[in-house]
């Protein structure tokens, strides 16, 4: 066996328990232990990035390397590195906290890797429950006890139930196939289209993946989490988790692949309805994460429409859309992260005036919100538009038609935020927010990247296509 | 109706009893009681089934490690034991609502199609095979299932510790 194809996840596995070893003893350094994090982060980026040509197969098959998997596992070692950019001031969670907090961070990013390189139902479901359940103690860990443990609290038993399901639909699947890797489901499959035990099967075990995803109707969890659970580990949930389950879908469905169009129907009312519902409830929404949470269900409808194309194309622009949205998602977070410096929720009226306190900021806000609702030349238009197109290709006319009234339902509430920042006036005057040198580089970067890679996308383009060449 | 189809029926009323119980017990020790007799009429039914293994381990992990978890749990937290009924009318209702959807439909399935049935393979192995394939196919399922149960204790302890009397709030 080549331990070498393993390298990334041993390098995050053994920082994390370095950090869980530091909990364990010694004086808290919240000085020194961030210095440490971040620059554990920035090596593992580099790691992740040399290990990108890597191709193989581990652990009896059970575990893929391929292009599309280390594709997936830069994005997210990215969203690592940036979540922890912001990490500077923790004041959501008490300073003995912070190294396990730093520790769950880490195991939660290689359960994320390990997820996007599993073709094994088991190792598959094991993965996501490993990163679930870091996800559920980091929501659990705040400071202000009453809400962080109630979201963690209402995170865990959604999760469970929606894990429950999914480990009862690969039940399913293996008891009417015999077959646990992904591989030998591509070859019985065909047999077993009308098969009703397998396509239920086939539902359930989606629905874990829609959980993370925060797809309808497992999307209860993402507003009350979102706004319990700290600034910092509501966006890396709202980044990495979404990167992460976006990669394990596509591996998923381009199995189940092309002619399965009851499951292709169902995946389009599901898109449907979670792009109308999120988009409808952030409407009427004043706290920032909480309509972010729903932001991000409408958004998880326009994933599925790429990823139910199940085309090359429709592939490639969701891996696209993946990038786009740790662009997006992660800049906003960063402006609620200064904004609400003293770790608290933000409401939308609280960004009133945030162009004189803070023009960069106010302009990375701009920039993401025209992003996410769409507006070019940013890169969140550029995402709608190749997924759309895929979608056309395959002639789902309908479905682009309603994700475009969804994309203009959007552009209301995004813009209220932008309004609140440029034109309302702050009932009291605020003081300026002053941004460290790096963090002001890294928001410059983040704009201008959210720029160039909107309207030059074609090197992103290409690396996405390269990706899913693994699938076809 | 044979002595086989005897014992399963006696033992499914039994299991059905008691999760029954287990589940509208207000006193939580109480429902841990009924819920290990649910899993060892479980167990009983795994070896009626000619699946003895099985069985030994619902008894070993279920009613034994996971329930002395439970009482643990409820020793910890200490629940609020007060009387009154277990669930309010709101959240009775779409139970009810959805367990009578429920049978109305496993009533349609048996009526419409009464010959009806899905063959599933059975697989049998040793205790020896299982535990070679396991290990040797699927450690690194192994190695995850450690992590999750690392993350748990650390998740446990978080929230157990948080129940400590008022410490005073660290200034942020």
């Amino acid at each position: 066996m080549n331990w070498l194809l393993f390298t990334p996840e041993i390098y995050y596995l053994l920082v994390s328990l370095l950090f869980l070893g530091a909990s364990m003893g010694g004086r808290a350094t919240p000085g020194t232990d961030y210095i440490a994090a971040l620059s554990a982060a920035a090596v593992g980026m580099a790691v992740t990035a040399a290990a990108v040509k890597l191709e193989g197969s581990l652990f009896a098959g059970s575990y893929r390397i391929d292009l599309l998997s280390q594709v997936f596992k830069v994005i997210l070692s990215s969203a690592l590195f940036l979540v922890l950019c912001i990490c500077a001031q923790l004041n959501g969670i008490r300073e003995r906290h912070r190294r396990d907090f730093y520790c769950l961070l880490f195991l939660c990013t290689v359960a994320m890797m390990m997820l996007v390189s599993s073709v094994h139902l088991i190792s598959i479901y094991l993965s996501l429950e490993l990163s679930s359940y870091s996800l559920y103690v980091l929501v659990a860990l705040r400071k202000n006890a009453n809400l962080g443990l109630e979201a963690g609290i209402k995170y865990f038993i959604i999760g469970i139930f929606a894990s429950a399901m999914m480990f009862f639909g690969m039940g399913m699947v293996y008891a009417s196939t015999g077959a646990g890797y992904l591989e030998e489901l591509t070859e019985v499959l065909p047999g077993f289209v009308h098969d009703p035990l397998l396509m239920l099967g086939l539902l359930l075990t989606l629905s874990g993946f829609f959980f993370k995803l925060a797809v309808f109707p497992f999307h209860f969890w993402a507003p009350d989490v979102y706004q319990g659970s700290m600034n910092q580990v509501a966006a890396y949930i709202a980044t990495a988790s979404k990167v992460a389950a976006i990669g394990i879908l596509l591996r998923v469905i381009a199995v189940l692949g092309e002619g399965n169009a009851y499951l292709i129907q169902v995946l389009a009312v599901l898109s449907i309805v979670s792009m109308t519902l999120g988009n409808l409830a952030a409407i009427v929404e004043h706290d920032v994460k909480r309509l972010l949470a729903y932001s991000t269900i409408a958004h998880a409808g326009y994933v599925l429409i790429g990823v139910l194309s199940a085309s090359a194309g429709g592939y490639s622009g969701t891996v696209f859309y993946a990038m786009a949205l740790l662009l997006m998602k992660f800049t906003v977070f960063l402006v609620v992260v200064q904004v609400a410096s003293a770790g608290g929720n933000l409401r939308i009226e609280q960004l009133a005036g945030l162009h004189r306190r803070s023009p960069l900021l106010a302009m990375a806000l701009l920039v993401a919100a025209f992003s996410l609702a769409g507006i070019p030349p940013t890169v969140g238009f550029t995402g709608k538009f190749l997924v759309f197109t895929a979608a056309m290709q395959k002639g789902y006319f309908t479905l682009v038609l309603i994700g475009m009234i969804n994309v203009v339902i959007s552009l209301y509430y995004y813009l209220m935020m932008v309004r609140a920042a440029y034109l309302l006036k702050p009932d009291e005057a605020l003081p300026d927010l002053h941004l460290s040198l790096p963090l002001r580089t890294l928001t410059g970067a983040l704009v201008a990247l959210m720029l160039v890679a909107g309207s030059f996308p074609y090197p992103f383009i290409q690396a996405a296509n390269a990706a899913v060449r693994a699938l076809m | 109706m044979t002595l086989h189809g005897l014992i399963f029926y006696l033992l499914a009323s039994v299991i059905l009893a008691s999760t029954g119980m287990a589940i509208t017990r207000r006193n939580l020790v109480h429902a841990v009681l009924y819920l290990v007799f649910s899993f060892i009429g479980s167990a009983l039914l795994f070896c009626l089934f000619g699946a003895p293994f099985l069985a030994l381990l619902q008894v070993i992990i279920y009613a034994g490690a996971i329930m002395v978890v439970f009482l643990f749990i409820v020793m910890m937290v200490k629940p609020d034991l007060s009387e009154g009924t277990v669930l309010p009318l709101r959240q009775l209702l779409p139970m009810v609502l959805f367990g009578f959807m429920y049978a109305v439909v496993g009533v349609l399935v048996a009526v419409t199609d009464p010959a009806g049935r899905a063959v599933l393979e059975t697989a049998v192995a040793k205790p020896t095979e299982f535990g070679h394939y396991v290990f040797a196919r699927h450690y690194l399922a192994v190695e995850i299932i450690s992590l999750i149960l690392l993350i748990g204790l650390m998740g446990a302890l978080h929230l157990g510790r948080e129940k400590v009397p008022k410490e005073p709030e660290e200034p942020s």
